[in-house]
């Protein structure tokens, strides 16, 4: 008998008992589908997550500090720092030319007078020295940024502050009512030092921001995140006055740090080789990049274990269906080897049913599995968005989808096997033989 | 066919019901098989048509011994020289009328051209080209008797076997079987063994076996 009519014969006994083929290929579909979903999921997490989170976002960042590196410091997540030693646009320069360097954001600090409303605390604030951090706020998404409450202050402007934790327990706000704080104005001062005809004399430039955001930062230490430009007007005011004001002690270097985002993790720690030889000190959360990575692989395992047990269970299904076939079959394939089939044209066509059952379950349900994952991909990318963060895109898996009906199909194949030797090692007798 | 002995064993007991029967049958012979119920005759065509292997004997057809034939080979034997009609029909329920004569070719490597020929002109001649597309169970007893036959002659056996191929019809419906069956071995030189209760019928044959405590006796035939 060819393939095609045992194929034809295959698909013939499936249908003759619609109602337990349903009932098996839906084991099958279920479990490929859970499967399929679990692994894309997995695999995404796996692959793009920690590829953007690393090519885009802190995982893969690596804070340049404006001081002489220390000699040790390379795969150190946080070593001591060398000797404060200014980071200029030069320097900047050459470390975005270096390679495997994706982007390179230059962080501002600015020490200014933090003078903070009255209202939202119990008691009152006293006015302090703070440092007000300043990057472009079109990259935050790849800077170590988390926004907790409010929103960012818009790139450029000058008049919107994000504060930091410190910021709110400072104002006398418990961190869990933080958006308290929002709305709020803070009056800021930057201090030049002038020549008042032989006497010093500070002049403040006073400016007022309103709070529009509660953030985690880890960009440079201070206590205010504004944009590049309200920093660097600041830095100006400053470094207008007698002798650059350095009497006042503010820093000497343009940038307080630099955050270098590497393209992928596996180049952070080249990159850091070559920072380190420019001149500057570096850290990078390597420690964390490789438990993240490990936790990613031990959850792939587990989901992919959940699936393939579903899988294995679909398949115990298939072999069960097939067994009862080929018992109220007895009859019918005494005939058929009555009629002159080989033992192997019996073999074919059980096997044929059970893959058959398997290849269908397999079919709808990679994709069905496909479509859940989609829709948690969405929800997932609902949450990221709203963390300012770049969505993840779910690729579509053609080796997952080839291998999920394949991987189905053999199951079933498999599964068969046993029924389908039953049934082929049955004697012509049976063709007789009882009722 | 000689000596022939085949003894069922199971666990309630063993049943020998072939003791030793000698038979011979010349190519092209109609041989009726007669015989109390339970008495073996199922048995015996079984082993005829290489469904069973006696314990001790020789079954010979043309020039084929079945006692010394693998599983494969024995298929190939029926597949090719048997055309059997069972007791119960034996017919496919999820294949049509067309399908199920077809099957046989398709187990033999007929190409689906001349299987589909074969078929429709082995229904022609049964007499069921109007049913060909339809399924065992919508089809009367006799028609399914008729479209037993026809898949038993799709691969041109030498020996045909029929179980009581009349046993649950009327007159009617068996006169026209038993034409069917006899116009055979005139067509194609094949030999005929009829397994029957009905003395009518038997007596249409050409040779007579009562099959009795095992064996088998030859018999005149009833006018
Ligand atoms: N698989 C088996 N195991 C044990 N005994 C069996 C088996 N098959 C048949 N027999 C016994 O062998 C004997 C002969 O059976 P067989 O079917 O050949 O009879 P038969 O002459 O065809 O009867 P009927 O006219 O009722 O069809 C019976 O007594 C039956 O009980
Ligand atoms: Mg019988």
């Amino acid at each position: 008998m060819s393939w095609r009519d045992a194929l034809v014969l295959a698909v013939k006994g499936v249908r003759r008992r619609p109602g337990r083929a349903v009932l098996t290929v839906l084991a099958v579909l279920l479990a490929s589908a859970l499967l399929t979903a679990l692994l894309t999921i997995s695999t995404t997490a796996r692959t793009r997550v920690l590829d953007q989170l690393s090519s885009g976002g802190p995982l893969a960042g690596i804070k340049v500090a404006a001081a002489a590196p220390d000699p040790a410091q390379v795969n150190q997540d946080n070593p001591d720092v060398g000797a404060p030693k200014d980071l200029d646009g030069a320097a900047l320069g050459r470390i975005r030319a270096l390679r495997g360097v994706r982007q390179v954001i230059p962080v501002l600090s600015v020490r200014q007078y933090v003078v903070p409303p009255r209202g939202p605390g119990r008691r009152r604030t006293q006015p302090f020295i703070g440092s007000v951090v300043g990057v472009d706020l079109r990259h935050v998404g790849l800077l170590p940024i988390t926004l907790e409450a409010g929103r960012l202050p818009v790139a450029g402007a000058t008049t919107e502050v994000a504060v930091t934790d410190g910021y709110v327990e400072r104002v006398g706000v418990t961190p869990t009512q933080r958006s308290r704080v929002l709305g709020t104005v803070v009056e800021l001062a930057a201090g030049r030092l002038e020549d008042d005809g032989g006497h010093a004399l500070v002049r403040g430039r006073w400016t007022k921001a309103t709070v529009v955001g509660v953030v985690g930062q880890d960009a440079a230490n201070g206590e205010l995140l504004m944009s590049d430009r309200a920093v660097r007007e600041a830095q100006a005011w400053i470094a207008s006055g007698v002798n650059n004001s350095r009497v006042l002690g503010g820093p000497t270097s343009p940038y307080a740090g630099a955050y270098v985002v590497a393209h992928g993790i596996d180049a952070v720690p080249q990159v850091r080789r070559e920072i380190t030889s420019v001149g500057y000190s570096t850290s990078a959360p390597e420690n964390l990049i490789a438990s993240v990575r490990r936790y990613l692989r031990v959850v792939e395992i587990v989901l992919a274990a959940v699936g393939i047990i579903a899988l294995v269970v679909a398949g115990l299904g298939i072999g069960n269906a097939m067994l009862a076939a080929v018992r109220e079959r007895r009859r019918e394939i005494g005939v058929l080897k009555a009629i002159g089939a080989r033992d192997r044209d019996i073999y074919r066509v059980y096997l044929i049913e059970a893959g058959t059952l398997g290849f269908v379950g397999g079919l709808v349900g990679t994709f069905v599995g496909w479509g859940i994952a989609e829709a948690v991909g969405v929800v997932v990318n609902r949450y990221l968005t709203q963390q300012g963060l770049e969505g993840v895109r779910l690729g579509l898996p053609v080796p997952l989808l080839v291998g999920g009906i394949a991987g189905a199909t053999v199951l079933a194949l498999v599964a068969g096997t046993l029924p389908a030797l039953r049934a082929a090692r049955l004697p012509a007798r049976e063709a007789v033989s009882g009722g | 066919m000689v000596g022939l002995r085949h003894r069922f064993e199971s666990r309630a007991g063993d049943v020998t019901v072939l003791d030793g029967v000698d038979l011979h049958l010349d190519a092209g012979d109609h041989a009726a098989l007669v015989g109390a119920s339970g008495v073996g005759k199922t048995t015996l065509l079984s082993v005829l048509g290489g469904l069973e292997s006696p314990q001790e004997g020789t079954v010979r057809v043309d020039d084929h011994d079945l006692a010394g034939m693998s599983r494969g080979e024995l298929a190939t034997f029926r597949r090719e020289t048997v055309g059997f009609v069972f007791q119960h029909f034996g017919l496919l329920e999820a294949l049509t009328a067309a399908e199920n004569v077809e099957l046989a070719g398709s187990l033999a490597g007929a190409a689906a051209g001349p299987r589909r020929r074969r078929a429709a002109e082995l229904l022609e001649a049964v007499g069921l080209v109007d049913r060909a597309r339809h399924r065992p169970l919508e089809l009367s007893g006799g028609e399914r008797q008729r479209l037993a036959i026809a898949r038993a002659l799709m691969n041109r056996p030498r020996l045909v076997l029929a179980d009581e191929p009349t046993g649950n019809l009327d007159e009617r419906s068996s006169t026209l079987v038993m034409g069917l069956l006899e116009s055979l071995p005139a067509g194609h030189g094949c030999t005929l063994v009829v397994v029957t209760h009905d003395a009518t019928i038997a007596a249409r044959a050409r040779r007579c076996f009562r099959l009795s405590g095992g064996r088998a006796i030859e018999e005149a035939i009833p006018v």
